[in-house]
């Protein structure tokens, strides 16, 4: 069992492509790299005096990515990306107000195991002033199923010193939630979500980037999570995310500054601000020495409860905690090592979700999540 | 003006206003360098996408990330 609250957001991620496209004139890649990388997190267990029920133990979860980019004749290039995800553990159920007036958690019960594999396929046509791109994209779970698809396209404008992107995307999921009998569950749900992005990026000078944009999702369906009692949410939802990000290279240093900022309004009634900045740091020929922090805050959504009202009726509620008011910082380090046609990469992160860490102040959930993460990668070219 | 317009404006104009200088194609070999690019690391930026999407309520506006998640 798992939860499922914001399933439809992974479809606009889908059908966001082409927001990573280079500032510059682009050409078809002349080599091929194939990339892995092997990933565990593992989410601190809830604090014991917030459990009521269930399992205090929460997930620990095992990532691998396999991807292979390839040029195909001298103007295009073809990435395929597929990873498999196995998960153990629980997650919270519902919250209630207890009979001293503290909130406490009832998270599922036993231990839970799952997999979900995903696979990507995208094409790129480089033209003389820009590029088109299409991709498809399929995701499978015992219970949830993901199908969705986007097209891209840019130009290069000013002597290649300015790019406009814009893009489409589309995507259709399934839930077939498990248990639905024995815990009332819908059997069987559709949710759909359609994307739009415009992206516009600028050379500053010899040493300086900007990229901004602006993605509007909008989605439709059963948008409730049937993993938490009593979770009723709109059957809409319009997401819209402005994006900038800012790359300088630091001369004297060998070293690169990246700044990435999003600033995320939905019609939940959820604001955000999320504040990336990633130091690249150059070592010798070979080495690179990635730091990097991550600040994220979030207002609560609208219907967003800290406990459950049972007498709710067919009223909007939520105790997810992914609808609580609350921020979180991370931290991490990346260490790469270039050896001839082979990039080692080693990972780890720091992440903490706290209340007072957030800018605006609203009903809070205490099962936030800190967790860990450690990554180790290969990359080869040839 | 609602937030839409607002966010709309602020996208297109950002680099507008930004002190742009030309820069000629030999001087641009500093901005093709690896650490330069917008997404240094297309499997570091899908599995952040992905965790953070599993976690946060905000998503979007960044690169594509995977399928149908295993938010828990």
């Amino acid at each position: 069992m798992k939860s499922r609250a914001l399933l439809a957001f992974t479809a606009s991620a889908l059908a966001l492509p082409g927001l990573t496209a280079q500032v510059r004139a682009d050409a078809a890649p002349t080599q091929s790299v194939v990339s892995y990388q092997l990933s565990a997190y593992q989410e601190d267990d809830l604090a014991g005096q917030y459990r009521v029920a269930g399992s205090s133990k929460r997930y620990d979860i095992n990532i691998q990515q396999l991807r292979l980019l390839m040029p195909v004749g001298e103007t295009y290039s073809l990435t395929l990306n597929s990873s498999l995800e196995s998960m153990s553990g629980a997650s919270p159920w519902y919250a209630i107000r207890r009979a001293n007036g503290s909130t406490g958690i009832v998270m599922s019960g036993a231990t839970i195991s799952e997999e979900r594999r995903d696979f990507i396929a995208a094409g790129r046509k480089y033209l003389p002033n820009g590029t088109l791109g299409l991709n498809l994209a399929v995701s499978e779970e015992n219970d949830y199923s993901s199908l969705s698809g986007g097209f891209d396209a840019e130009r290069h404008f000013n002597d290649n010193l300015t790019t406009l992107t814009g893009g489409l995307g589309y995507a259709s999921d399934e839930l077939q939630p498990s248990d639905a009998k024995l815990f009332g569950r819908v059997a069987q749900a559709n949710k759909h979500s359609t994307s739009v992005f415009l992206s516009v990026s600028q050379i500053l000078n010899r040493s300086s980037v900007i990229q901004t944009s602006l993605s509007i999702t909008h989605l439709s369906g059963y948008l409730n999570d049937p993993y938490k009692l009593g979770d009723i949410r709109p059957d809409v939802r319009t997401q819209t995310a402005w994006t900038t990000a800012w790359r300088k290279y630091i001369d004297g240093m060998d070293a690169a500054l990246h700044v990435d900022y999003r600033f995320f309004h939905d019609t939940f009634g959820i604001d955000s601000n999320t504040l990336d900045l990633n130091w690249y740091q150059n070592v010798g020929e070979n080495l690179q020495l990635i730091p990097g922090l991550r600040y994220y805050s979030q207002s609560a959504a609208d219907f967003f409860s800290p406990t459950i009202n049972f007498a709710g009726g067919q009223a909007l509620q939520s105790t997810d905690y992914r609808l609580s008011a609350y921020g979180a910082v991370s931290g991490s380090l990346k260490v790469q090592w270039e050896v001839e046609d082979f990039t080692l990469s080693l990972a780890a992160e720091r992440y903490r979700a706290n209340a007072d860490y957030a800018v605006n102040d609203g009903p809070v959930s205490p099962a936030l999540v800190t967790f860990n993460r450690y990554s180790l990668g290969l990359d080869y070219k040839f | 003006m609602n937030i839409f317009w607002q966010i709309l404006f602020l996208t297109l104009a950002a680099p507008l206003l930004a002190s742009c200088t030309p820069v000629a194609a030999w001087e641009r070999g500093t901005l093709a360098s690896p650490e330069m690019a917008l997404d240094p690391s297309p499997l570091d930026t899908a599995l952040g996408n992905h965790i953070y999407f599993s976690k946060e309520a905000a998503s979007g506006g960044n690169s594509a990330s995977g399928g149908g998640c295993g938010c828990n």
